[in-house]
């Protein structure tokens, strides 16, 4: 089927997965769906685990879409962040992950994967970004994020006290913010109080 | 433990239950957390990108939306919901404490709110239900999913907190038939359900 929908932006999407439109949500998976299956690959290491988390996270898009508020952040962070949430349930109830040392298993290549254009200019600009960050804090984003450990866990296992891991995560998402020179000063949280 | 100091953390995902239960409390009273947050939460998803993407197997495309197409008659607007699922006797006093809890929940929002559940049957034949819409369930208290088999009594089915998104995975599948519901309870559960639901679904 065309994809008649291409023209609207995200959050126009999410308003119509809200009405049931099957057809938004269908887009919406086109736009991210490999990318919240590769995110979710990276975390859970395990392909039907990340299966398992990017259709309940899809589904909770669907679910939750009248729940969306937009001026909260962008469309596509409110859809990883739910993909992201699943992933990092999933690998905590691993409880053989626990067993792991630091030693992280071996990033998924990229030989042998076809990327489009656009996601792998994506890509090498949020690792280049990554790059340029101090080398305690990069370690830190990069354990928690990809790595799904806890705050706690962190500071166990890198031997620091959680104090440092906490200005690590929050020095490095800062600096990350504006190495990825994103707009947002009018991105605010709409008080619903 | 200063809240304030677990923006970032929360972004990532890297606080444990605990930590996520009570930063989220905070969130609701500090407008400069909140803002931040919105902040860090754009960053954050943005990581997302940097991950290695092979395409996924073209069955979960499929999955999701014949999923979503079957689920559509399950979501129900919390203030038009049904609270009566035949079969649960209900006390008078429990159901007029959930119908508090509704209205602080509602007084919270400007916008609609929709409580819906979902039940996923994983890859390895494990059902998981997903409850989304519904507030962290207050101090001393926790959500409980029931699962009802035809004509039986309820059987717990697992505990959660509540906020954004719950995940409940059910020991075994429910039968075909089966009610799915879902009540305020003790913290700790209760053997049989002790409020009316505030959501329930067919299977």
């Amino acid at each position: 089927m065309a994809r008649q929908l291409a023209h609207l932006s995200d959050e126009a999407l999410v308003l119509l997965a809200a009405r049931s439109e099957e057809s938004a949500l269908a887009e919406l998976y086109d736009r991210y769906g490999r990318t919240a299956y590769g995110l979710a690959l990276r975390v859970v290491r395990d392909p039907g685990l990340a299966e398992d988390a990017v259709q309940e996270a899809f589904l909770a898009v669907w679910r939750n879409a009248a729940r969306f508020v937009p001026e909260q952040g962008r469309a596509s962070a409110w859809i990883l962040t739910l993909v992201h949430r699943r992933a990092v349930d999933a690998v905590r109830r691993e409880q053989r992950r626990r067993a792991d040392s630091l030693e992280r298993a071996p990033e998924p290549s990229v030989e042998g994967v076809e990327e489009d254009a656009w996601l792998r200019f994506q890509r090498e600009r949020v690792q280049a970004a990554l790059r340029h960050l101090p080398d305690a804090q990069r370690e830190a984003l990069e354990l928690a994020y990809y790595g799904g450990f806890s705050q706690s866990e962190l500071a166990e296992r890198l031997g620091q006290p959680l104090g440092t891991i906490k200005s690590r995560m929050f020095g490095g998402l800062s600096r990350l913010r504006e190495l990825l020179g994103e707009p947002g000063t009018e991105v605010t949280w709409t008080s619903t109080t | 433990m200063d809240l304030h100091d677990l923006t970032a953390a929360y972004a990532l995902d890297a606080l444990d239950a605990d930590e996520t239960e009570a930063y989220e409390r905070h969130l609701g009273q500090c407008e400069e957390c909140r803002e931040q947050l919105a902040e860090l939460n754009d960053t954050a998803a943005s990581l997302a990108f940097g991950a290695v993407a092979p395409a996924p197997p073209p069955r979960l495309r499929a999955a999701i939306l014949e999923q979503a197409g079957a689920e559509r008659s399950n979501v129900v607007p919390l203030h038009r919901r049904r609270w009566v699922v035949r079969g649960l006797a209900l006390g008078a006093a429990a159901a007029a404490c959930v119908v508090v809890g509704l209205a602080v929940a509602l007084s919270r929002s400007n916008h609609e709110q929709f409580v819906s559940v979902g039940l996923t049957r994983g890859a390895n034949g494990n059902a998981t239900l997903t409850v989304t819409g519904l507030d962290a369930a207050p101090q001393g208290k926790t959500y409980e999913a029931w699962v009802i088999p035809k004509g039986q009594a309820p059987r717990p089915a697992g505990l959660f907190p509540g906020g954004r998104t719950a995940t409940v995975h059910l020991h075994g599948v429910p039968q075909k038939g089966a009610v799915i519901a879902v009540t305020v309870e003790r913290a700790g559960g209760a053997p049989a359900p002790t409020s009316t639901p505030l959501v329930t679904t067919q299977t």
